[in-house]
């Protein structure tokens, strides 16, 4: 009988490649699909308006004199410290754009694989959940980053080619690492949501009100425990008020609620570590029907 | 089989399959934060019986009003039809001896009525632990059907609102959001009759009270649920939030029954 | 014979992409098989004739009646769709029973017409089950038993033997074929020639939404003038039985099989060769095995219309 060599395959007796990225192409393939889209690259284009608008901001902030007649009384919208990168990045408007982009272009990342039974097909390849997980959160970040990191870096950048000088800089050096470490944050949490969200069903549609609902829920959950309590520390069942807390420590701006940040760090910590379990056990290669 | 009997037929059957998704558990389990709330404010505005009537009335209606009863809506309303395109079980249905109508109007009024069932208990345990005290008061229960009367019919409408989307669109799911939660959530507030171009408008005219401007009464709450708030006329708020109902109820029956809807590949 | 299912001038767009072209047909009782590659128009076909999709050119009638928009034309189709798609959250007699109310039975006949459909393919014992937790051919058996649970006289079946194993395929060939002797009309599509062979010999070759062939197997290669029959012989002395049609011009070729004793014969004459044939192997003393026609068979008539 021959042996299998001689039928055409063998194993591979070598050693797989030292430069192994396996999450790269599920990222990739998850960033493409997202653009595949037809209304999200409308959407895309359009939460970058928060970024034009707070641009907008810098470049007149530099010409005040030739705005003046415009924008009388206005001056203290446009002094650019710490606190405008901070009003920018943890806008409301911005985090709702962020949920909405995340919402359409992300929300299947997990729900689509469920749906069409793709784990298996994943998994039967040198990879593992770490690496498929991995690839699904690059997609997410992928786009935090392009709506938070960059048009912060670039506000900065913009600032100083404006002023023409590195003045500003030199003035808070610690700005951008400021604006980085937010990002990240930002970047972090809605990975984790994002996912978690996207692992509880098959439906992206359901997913997708899952994401926004839980959102808006939170923040209606704290404005009424809030009336009722009177108390700030409601806040902390309030998701984007989270986040700006956080996004002011970040930024050593006032807190907007008055308890310590630790307390916010903590909740969105949790949020992150409740994700962390779900999709452990959600994610395997073999489903179970119970 | 006629009209009738098919709308019938369709509504047993979503009656059924809705009771048995996880997500209508989901939903349903949304719906018991409510009376957590309920129970947590009694127990810490223990005795202070005309503050809790207050607190309940005023904000706890914020939540049904303009997120429970509105996600539930969205979701249902723009299953009606995307859920059988999404899933591909259309086929299973517009190849019966039913009208096409029948599926939307069959479907439709079972999610209403599944979602009624889950306003009803979570608006009824809230209610009734928030007031407890006062359980001998006839007018305790006139208030608390009138509240469950604007919710039945916020939900009518808005379902018939995301059925007609359904309908129409392939991605309703974003424009239902932006209504829902943008335009109901914005131009309630404007001054004047823009105000009337919102379904929650109407639904706020509805409710047991008014503004001190109209010579109405209410806690401090009252200004939270209806600021701004010019009220229509009760009977024309009714009337014009059945006609909404009907007319775009009849409006997604008739898309649909001349769309084709193809699935996607 | 009326035709149970007529189609004229049949044509459907999806967008640019031209679906079926111009398909002009009729389909009358008994079993018919619609056969052709994925992407072929056999789903949008089976489609426009349920009512699914609109025509954009042409009519399309079952029984008389335009089955777009006419719910009554229903009552006796049975259409068993292609895709592996259910109400995931039901069983597999939740699933039967719930599409049969939909025919205005009461609820005592809901309930034999399902048990009797289960029956038949073979699910009363799982029908308690979540259809989630089906196997790929029980999936594929639940979702005929709704095609059948109501007694169609008319059964639309788009590729109803996908997913079952060989013994499960046995059993609804027969199925179909039981349904042909009570008189009823089957209109089966398959891309497996062998399927459709099993099932029927009257078939509808479609290929890029244009029907290329209608009628028996045998009778549509014979419209086939163009292309050469394959006759084999398997003889005691092939090379002998060759030597004797060496000199007659109405055959193009012909090979020697691997095992030796077949001759394989190209001819535009087949009847004549035939009767030739019976001459020369009596004259000769040859003993012949088999006779066959390697190409009289769907797969070798499909190549040929398609240019293959």
């Amino acid at each position: 009988m021959a042996t299998v060599r001689e039928k055409g395959y063998t194993h591979w007796d070598g050693k797989l490649g030292e430069r192994r990225f396996p999450w790269w192409p599920i990222a990739r393939t998850g960033i493409l699909l997202a653009f595949r889209k037809k209304r999200f690259k409308f959407i895309f284009a359009g939460a970058f308006i928060p970024s034009i608008v707070f641009l907008v901001g810098l470049y007149i902030s530099e010409r005040l004199e030739d705005f003046k007649a415009i924008i009388q009384g206005s001056d203290r919208l446009l002094n650019i410290d710490p606190k405008y990168f901070a009003t920018y990045l943890a806008s409301d408007w911005l985090l709702f754009l962020i949920v909405l982009v995340l919402a359409y272009g992300a929300g299947g990342l997990i729900a689509d694989d469920l749906k069409h039974n793709s784990l298996q097909l994943y998994f039967s390849r040198p990879l593992g959940k770490k690496d498929y997980l991995a690839g699904k959160m690059s997609v997410v970040a992928f786009f935090v980053l392009i709506l938070t990191a960059l048009p912060g870096l670039l506000l900065i950048v913009f600032k100083l080619v404006f002023a023409g000088s590195f003045k500003f800089f030199l003035q808070y050096p610690w700005l951008p690492l400021s604006v980085l470490g937010y990002s990240a944050l930002l970047t972090v949490f809605f990975a984790f949501y994002v996912l978690l969200l996207s692992a509880l069903s098959k439906n992206s549609r359901y997913v997708f009100i899952l994401i926004f609902g839980a959102y808006i829920f939170s923040n209606v959950l704290f404005g009424i425990l809030h009336e009722i309590f009177e108390t700030p520390y409601m806040a902390l069942f309030s998701v984007p008020a989270n986040l700006q807390q956080a996004g002011a420590f970040v930024f050593g701006q006032k807190l907007p609620h008055a308890f310590p940040a630790v307390w916010s760090f903590a909740v969105l910590a949790g949020i992150c570590g409740l994700s962390a379990v779900v999709l452990n056990r959600k994610i395997r290669s073999v489903e179970v029907i119970k | 089989m006629t009209g009738a009997n098919a709308v019938r037929q369709v509504f047993g059957f979503f009656s059924f399959l809705g009771r048995k998704t996880g997500k209508t558990r989901v939903f349903a389990i949304l719906g018991l934060i409510p009376v957590a709330l309920a129970v947590i404010v009694r127990i810490v505005l223990h005795g202070r019986g005309g503050l809790m009537a207050a607190v309940f009335t005023e904000i706890l209606m914020v939540f049904f009003l303009q997120f429970y009863i509105v996600i539930l809506a969205l979701f249902y309303g723009t299953s009606v039809t995307a859920e059988e395109i999404e899933n591909r079980t259309l086929t299973y249905l517009i190849t019966r001896p039913i009208p096409k109508p029948a599926i939307i109007l069959g479907k439709s009024a079972a999610y209403a009525v599944l979602m009624f069932a889950m306003v009803g208990v979570s608006l009824a345990l809230s209610y009734f632990i928030m007031n407890a005290a006062r359980l001998s008061d006839p007018d305790l229960y006139g208030t608390f059907f009138r509240y469950l009367g604007v919710l039945g019919l916020g939900i009518l409408a808005y379902t018939a609102f995301f059925t007609f989307l359904g309908a129409v669109l392939k991605r309703a799911i974003i424009v239902g959001m932006i209504f829902g939660f943008g335009w109901e959530n914005v131009i309630q507030y404007f001054p004047g009759s823009t105000q009337k171009l919102s379904i929650v408008h109407y639904l706020k005219s509805l409710l047991p009270y008014h503004p001190p401007s109209v010579g109405g009464g209410g806690g401090r709450g009252v200004a939270l649920l209806l600021f701004r708030l010019e009220p229509t006329t009760p009977l024309a708020a009714i009337l014009i939030l059945a006609a909404v109902t009907a007319g775009l109820l009849a409006l997604a029956c008739w898309l649909f029954r001349v769309k084709e809807y193809l699935y996607e590949d | 014979m009326t035709a149970v299912i007529a189609a004229s001038h049949l044509s459907k767009w999806y967008g640019n992409v031209l679906g079926l072209n111009d398909v002009s047909l009729e389909i009358e009782e008994g079993i018919t098989g619609l056969l052709g590659p994925n992407g072929a128009g056999k789903s949008t076909f089976m489609k426009l004739i349920t009512g699914q999709m609109k025509p954009a050119i042409g009519s399309v009638t079952v029984r008389g009646r335009k089955a777009w928009n006419d719910p009554d034309v229903y009552q006796g189709i049975g259409f068993c769709p292609e895709q592996d798609v259910f109400y995931e959250d039901v069983t597999g007699w939740e699933f039967v029973t719930g599409l049969l109310r939909f025919y205005g039975y009461s609820r005592t006949e809901i309930r034999e017409r399902a048990a009797r459909a289960l029956d038949v393919v073979d699910l009363t014992a799982d029908k308690d089950r979540l259809i989630r937790g089906y196997s790929r051919g029980m999936r594929q058996r639940v979702k005929f038993a709704q095609t059948i649970a109501h007694d169609p006289d008319i059964l639309i079946l788009d590729e109803p033997l996908s997913g079952l194993d060989p013994l499960g395929k046995r059993k609804l060939i027969k199925l179909i074929k039981d349904f042909k002797k009570q008189g009823r009309t089957v209109l089966v599509s398959s891309h497996v020639l062998p399927e459709i062979e099993a099932l029927t010999s009257r078939v509808v070759l479609i290929h890029q939404g244009k029907i290329l062939a209608q009628g028996d197997i045998p009778f549509i290669r014979e419209l086939i003038e163009a292309h050469p029959h394959q006759i084999s012989v398997r003889s005691s002395d092939p090379r002998a039985l060759a030597a004797r049609f060496v000199g007659d011009r109405s055959i193009h070729k012909m090979t020697f099989g691997a095992d030796g004793r077949t001759l394989v014969v190209e001819t535009h004459k087949r009847d004549a060769f035939f009767s030739r044939l019976t001459g020369v192997v009596i004259e000769a003393g040859i003993a012949v095995e088999e006779i066959s026609s390697p190409d009289d068979n769907l797969q070798a008539v499909f190549e040929y219309l398609v240019g293959k």
